[in-house]
């Protein structure tokens, strides 16, 4: 079964961590730098687990949070979030599945995510 | 009434006398009262005998001789009245008295006089000599008298004894008058210096007062001066709160005219400029409390930022509170400035740790063998390069929360805390690094100790690392022995034992001042900025806790951390 992840970062050492890191958990990793092509991937695809940094630049992390959950075919999607800010991180973490707050750990996110695959 | 007071004033100018002197202007009025008297009686006389020679009622002879002499009488009092008028002195007195002397010695004929009761018409001029010209004249004319009558008495023929008996019961009279004159002398004499003296009082007071009025306003003129000048704005209010003084400065610190800012009560005052609310509670509270003393308050007035400082005014003679000082300094540059180097810290210290976090992951992506095995000298490389990373990242850490705590913006949360947690934590960090420097880190677990508590557990663990790294710097021997224990019913506490070299006393309350690291020890040797214990006393001081140190040289320190429940 195939595993698909999205890694929505645009910081280039942090999304290949992330992406490194998910694919040591199994994961076929999609890895997204820009806002406005992860708005436009969300709607196409149904990911099995989305890892989404709030502090994109240009977009409103907290509006694509809530866009992610209202999509129908996202129902199932496990959404983990990173933040810097502890602050926004209790404040989201209603909507998100776990709030990762940066620096966020290699192993600690490849120990979790493969935790959270679907058998 | 107008009728009356209007003969008063003719009266009056025909009596008055005006005279430099007092006493003379008092004599002379009263020759003119004397005189106009007499003149009075002189007229009556003579209009009487005229009637009287007129009627045919007596014999022509005697009535003639009273007739002329009332008239003549008339004729020396009138030139006697204007000399007295234009003459001060006693020129006019003495004149009147001699032709008083005149009148009686001619009143009768001398054998009558002599004899009859006539002759004590003497007693006249004794009597107005003593009240006119003095006590002494009195007996001046008792003399001239006597004298008179000795004359008279030989003139008829009589025994010089005859007269004793009346120049002697004259003296009676005249000691009388003596007296009496004497004794008005003196009382108008006294009140006079009672006057004199006085008027010197009134002049030395009046001269005094103008002096300390005088010194008063160059005081005062001086104070002004000086608060005019100061940069600084000044309000003192009185016991009451009411603003009673305000300096220009803080006329213009708030844009409103001195005028508006002065003698209103204190919640008025506050109204003025642009005050935000919270600035306005700020400052009542601090007018009305200035007890509790709190330096450096911060308040926003208008566009500006102003420190403010309160102090009791004390009234040191009667020991009472007469009011309070505000001063308030413009420091709306400096908070600028601070808050510009806050947002500065915060961004790079963000900026640094961004990279920082890249290459720990990237190590740690390394050290999990992502990218093919690693052996073990690869391992522990990599390891040293993780350790030096967190090392900076702490660093970094450090000084982002030294800034946001300077800058009031470090909050600390409250949550539930699994205190067993915090003593785990702690040796995950610190184990490795006591165990290389050969110290050993053991623990004590109150069993009293509550499993949950409410707090901000990633600054209570901060705490506790920063007092266990800072107690493993300066130990080199033994180890650090750690105790969490519940002290009583609403405190728990934290201890931190260490068998380090020690804080001499004087240096204890500066090892919590930032960048400190005190002589006696080489700086390169410990590392770090040294903002380690400074953090944690502004935690706990957040924590509305407190943190006590005691220590022995070469013996140890304990640093006693005590938290409310």
């Amino acid at each position: 079964m195939e595993h698909i992840a999205f890694v929505i970062e645009d910081d280039e050492d942090l999304a290949g961590i992330f992406t490194e890191a998910l694919i040591a958990s199994g994961f076929q990793v999609e890895t997204i730098r820009d806002g406005a092509i992860a708005q436009q991937r969300i709607k196409e695809a149904s990911p099995e687990m989305i890892i989404l940094d709030m502090h994109l630049p240009h977009v409103d992390g907290a509006a694509l949070l809530k866009q992610i959950r209202t999509e129908e075919h996202l129902k199932e999607t496990r959404v983990l979030i990173t933040t810097a800010d502890a602050l926004q991180g209790q404040m989201y973490r209603d909507l998100a599945d776990t709030v990762l707050i940066k620096p966020v750990s290699f192993a600690l996110l490849r120990d979790l995510t493969s935790r959270y695959k679907r058998k | 009434m107008a009728s009356n007071n209007r003969v008063q004033i003719i009266l009056n100018s025909f009596l008055e006398v005006s005279s430099v002197d007092p006493d003379d202007a008092r004599r002379r009025r009263l020759l003119n009262i004397i005189l106009a008297t007499t003149g009075i009686i002189s007229l009556l006389l003579a209009l009487a005998t005229l009637f009287i020679i007129v009627a045919k009622i007596t014999q022509y002879q005697d009535s003639i001789f009273i007739l002329i002499a009332s008239f003549v009488s008339l004729f020396g009092l009138i030139i006697i009245y204007v000399i007295n008028r234009y003459k001060s002195g006693t020129l006019a007195i003495n004149l009147f008295l001699f032709l008083l002397m005149i009148v009686i010695t001619l009143a009768d004929d001398p054998i009558r006089l002599v004899n009859g009761r006539s002759l004590y018409l003497f007693i006249l001029p004794i009597i107005i000599a003593g009240v006119l010209l003095g006590s002494k004249a009195a007996f001046i004319f008792y003399g001239l008298s006597s004298i008179e009558i000795i004359i008279l008495t030989r003139y008829v023929e009589l025994e010089p004894t005859e007269s004793m008996i009346p120049i002697i019961s004259f003296l009676l009279p005249t000691t009388i008058i003596w007296l009496s004159a004497r004794s008005l002398e003196q009382a108008l004499r006294d009140l006079r210096t009672i006057n004199t003296d006085l008027d010197k009082l009134v002049a030395e007071r009046t001269h005094a007062l103008a002096e300390s009025l005088t010194r008063e306003h160059i005081e005062a003129g001086r104070n002004q001066a000086i608060l005019n000048s100061i940069a600084d704005g000044v309000v003192v209010f009185n016991a009451d709160n009411i603003s009673i003084l305000v300096n220009p400065a803080l006329s213009q610190l708030t844009e409103t005219p001195v005028k508006n800012m002065t003698g209103i009560a204190l919640y008025e005052f506050v109204q003025t400029g642009e005050l935000s609310p919270a600035s306005r509670g700020t400052i009542i509270g601090l007018i009305e409390h200035p007890e509790k003393i709190e330096a450096g308050v911060r308040v926003e007035w208008g566009k500006k930022t102003l420190s403010v400082s309160i102090a009791r005014v004390q009234d040191t003679t009667i020991n009472e509170n007469i009011g309070t000082v505000a001063v308030f300094r413009d420091v709306t540059r400096e908070a600028e400035l601070e808050k510009m180097k806050n947002t500065f810290v915060a961004i790079v210290s963000h900026e640094l740790r961004t990279p920082l976090n890249a290459i720990m992951g990237h190590v740690e992506m390394l050290k999990e063998s992502i990218f093919g095995s690693i052996n073990e000298k690869q391992s522990a490389v990599l390891e040293r390069i993780m350790v030096n990373t967190r090392r900076l990242l702490a660093m970094v850490g450090d000084l982002l929360d030294e800034a946001q705590m300077k800058a009031g913006k470090l909050s600390i949360q409250k949550q539930p805390v699994v205190t067993t947690s915090l003593l785990e934590n702690l040796h995950n960090t610190m184990d490795k690094i006591a165990k290389d420097k050969g110290l050993y880190l053991t623990d004590e677990f109150d069993p009293n100790m509550p499993e949950i508590i409410t707090g901000d557990s990633k600054r209570l663990q901060q705490i506790l690392v920063n007092l266990v790294s800072n107690s493993v710097k300066f130990t080199e021997k033994g180890g650090i022995h750690i105790r969490i224990l519940r002290s009583d019913k609403d405190h728990w506490t934290i201890e931190v034992i260490d068998t380090g070299s020690g804080i001499p006393d004087q240096e204890i309350p500066r090892i919590f001042e930032t960048f400190l690291q005190f002589e006696s020890f080489t700086t390169r040797q410990h590392g770090g900025f040294g903002l380690g214990l400074s953090i944690v006393k502004q935690l706990v001081e957040l924590m509305n806790s407190e943190i006590t140190v005691k220590s022995e040289l070469d013996k140890g320190s304990t640093f006693t951390v005590t938290l409310p429940l």
